[in-house]
């Protein structure tokens, strides 16, 4: 076997497995979407992270996210509304802004305990990636994110949950599998595996310096 | 002076009653109690001067203490950081005035116990004072001031006021810090002799802190608090004249702990520094600080390093007191504390039966069988743990031995007198970098 022929074959065997765990189109042309990453911050004094099932950290730059060509973030600029519309500090309009500064002045401060923020995207859309960046000025670790996609505002209609470290249901949206994150400039990137939906729901319940919850920014990632 | 919030968008509530369902519950209840085992006795009634990222700090821990009811907070950036502490407090249910003059607010704020004083170090001193003249408890964030003057006078104010004053050296309070004072080492004797201590808070490069453009200071107001300009207000930890730098902002947490552990100041200290790094026309102070403390124990000479660099976060921050028969790790970082027996020291068994260390675990203790043993080095020798879990926020033991206090049922852990003997040792490193030679205390300088 000449080694033009095992990259072919090595190319093939990874895109088969790609689509395999994806309902893209077969005959979609798959291209790293592009995210611009803001400037890397944490400033500060940490606080002490004992927290079950916390991932370890990459140590380097998360892999390039294949996805349909002409992908693009669908929630920049739409309408969003939170749980808290009396936000502590910043604007909800902040959280899909494109700005994803970590300073002073670009994240929205929420509430204490449970919260969420839901996106209409306007229409519905096949979506394959969702980033959030909730806060990265320290290394923070939020609790119970449940990220949900459906096709209603009210989230009664073909919900699906695509993101949940809800561990011992006590935000009641089910117990989650996925495991506890610190929050780096990356954002967290989750996978929404073709799913078409209207609506974005993200949920969280406080973080291991506070009771609060922040967002710097929220992408979408669909066509 | 803000009475109520405001909120015009009514396009997102339309919006938001369409989504109801899901979140009624948290927009029905958005008031949250602290203190709902709360007695009329030990409330006590308290105010935040300085609401930024520190003060936050201080505030989230008050939040979960019982019994501390926030009448007022004020800041002179009313847009972005007095908005933010006053909200957040009422969303927790505290019925409380903001303020951006703190002379109003104690002229006007005629029920309150305590104020915490979070402001630039330079405001310390003032404001603290004021406090007390104005009859109230005071719990003053380190460094006491930026100069010795103003410690001075928040010493000579609580004596003639009679007020009680807590210094922020949290770790007096954290109680793996006092079990390794009163157990591991006064005690047991652990260590043996202490003879070195290593000391250090190593960070990354960090920009400068911004603000949002539209929620900038006017001019007139930061002349009036003594900034030059926004990027001063932010960033005062580095400028001469307001704050002291990272060996004030970091190491004087650390230098504090060596003279608790050793029951003694240092006689002198030699350090290295500069701005090495950093523009120096925003960073006057050093971003490099290397210093060497000697000190003088009823058990012979102790030699303390201590270094703070802000380029580099190599193992982050922690003290290690190292004797003739043992070691000891510690940190508020809880990862990075470990007791540690030189192998020529008696065995620690009877210290494990009594709880004042906790033996290495079996599998830190497995000897791996094919490793090739550099008989140049000195085996490394396994790591004992402490026997407390302490998981609350870092500050809020020293804020409830503040409260505490002033209920009459503590001892304040850090009263003036310790915030002034450690003010003394650590902005001298400042000067021996300056002086470029050893800085001998006078045993008089640290006391009133």
């Amino acid at each position: 076997m000449n080694k033009k022929f095992s990259v072919i074959l090595l190319v093939s065997f990874i895109c088969t497995l790609f689509l395999a765990q994806n309902s893209y189109s077969q005959d979609a042309k798959l291209v790293p979407i592009n995210i611009d990453l803001p400037k890397s911050m944490f400033v500060g004094t940490p606080t002490n992270m004992n927290i079950e099932k916390l991932e370890k950290p990459l140590g380097k730059p998360r892999a390039p996210f294949l996805a349909p060509e002409g992908t693009k973030n669908l929630a920049l600029g739409k309408q969003i509304i939170s749980t808290d519309d009396m936000p502590i500090i910043g604007e909800i309009e902040m959280i899909n802004d494109g700005d994803k500064d970590a300073d002073d002045g670009y994240f929205v401060e929420l509430g204490p305990f449970s919260q969420h923020i839901t996106i209409d995207l306007e229409k519905a859309y096949e979506l394959y990636a969702i980033v959030v960046w909730h806060f990265h000025k320290q290394p923070r670790v939020y609790f119970d994110v449940v990220i949900q996609v459906a096709d209603d505002a009210d989230f009664t209609k073909n919900v699906r949950t695509l993101f949940n470290n809800d561990l011992d249901n006590s935000s009641g949206l089910g117990a989650g599998t996925d495991w506890h994150y610190v929050e780096t400039a990356e954002g967290k990137l989750i996978d929404a595996k073709g799913e078409k939906a209207r609506y974005v729901r993200l949920h969280s319940k406080g973080n291991n310096s506070n009771d609060l919850n922040h967002y710097i920014e929220v992408a979408v990632y669909g066509k | 002076m803000i009475k109520k919030d405001s909120n015009t968008n009514i396009d997102r509530r339309n919006f938001l009653k369409l989504t109801a369902a899901a979140g009624a519950g948290i927009i029905l209840s958005p008031y949250i109690k602290t203190n709902a085992q709360s007695s009329v006795t030990n409330d006590l009634n308290v105010a935040l001067l300085g609401t930024g990222s520190q003060g936050q700090v201080l505030m989230n821990a008050c939040l979960k203490i019982p019994n501390i009811k926030f009448k007022a907070v004020c800041d002179i950036w009313q847009d972005y950081n007095q908005k933010r502490a006053y909200r957040l407090l009422k969303k927790y249910g505290h019925e409380l005035n903001a303020y951006e003059d703190y002379r109003e607010m104690l002229a006007k704020e005629k029920d309150l116990d305590a104020v915490i004083v979070a402001t630039p170090d330079f405001w310390h001193a003032k404001h603290a004072v004021d406090c007390m003249e104005a009859g109230l408890h005071v719990y003053c964030e380190k460094e006491m001031s930026n100069t010795l003057e103003g410690a001075r006078q928040i010493v000579n104010a609580a004596r003639r006021t009679g007020r009680l004053v807590q210094i922020g050296h949290q770790r007096r309070s954290n109680p793996n810090y006092i079990h390794c004072y009163n157990n591991l080492i006064q005690d047991a004797g652990l260590l043996g002799k202490i003879t070195t201590i290593n000391g250090q808070w190593n960070r990354s490069v960090q920009p400068d802190n911004g603000w949002p453009k539209n929620k900038a200071i006017p001019n007139s107001v930061l002349r009036k608090y003594g900034f030059k300009n926004m990027n001063q207000h932010r960033n005062w930890r580095w400028y001469k004249g307001l704050g002291g730098g990272p060996i004030v902002d970091l190491g004087s947490h650390q230098i504090d702990i060596y003279s608790w552990f050793l029951n003694t100041p240092p006689v002198s200290v030699i350090a290295s520094g500069g701005t090495d790094y950093y523009d120096p026309a925003t960073h006057e102070w050093y971003d490099t600080v290397l210093a060497t403390f000697k000190y003088k124990t009823d058990h012979g000479i102790v030699r303390a390093f201590y270094q703070t660099i802000t380029t580099n976060s190599n193992q982050g921050y922690f003290e290690t007191f190292m004797g003739d028969q043992g070691a000891l790790t510690i940190s508020e970082s809880a990862g990075r504390v470990g007791v540690f027996k030189e192998a020529t020291a008696p065995a620690w068994d009877q210290w494990v039966s009594k709880g004042i260390v906790v033996a290495p675990s079996e599998e830190a203790k497995k000897v791996e069988t094919k490793a090739i043993l550099d008989v140049r080095e000195t085996v490394a020798p396994p790591k004992h743990t402490l026997p407390i879990e302490f998981n609350d926020p870092y500050h809020k033991p020293h804020l409830e031995n503040f409260f505490n206090s002033i209920r009459g049922k503590d001892k304040l852990n850090c009263p003036v007198e310790i915030g002034y003997e450690t003010a003394v040792a650590v902005l001298k490193v400042n000067e021996a970098i300056k002086a470029k030679r050893e800085i001998r205390f006078n045993k008089n300088e640290f006391h009133i």
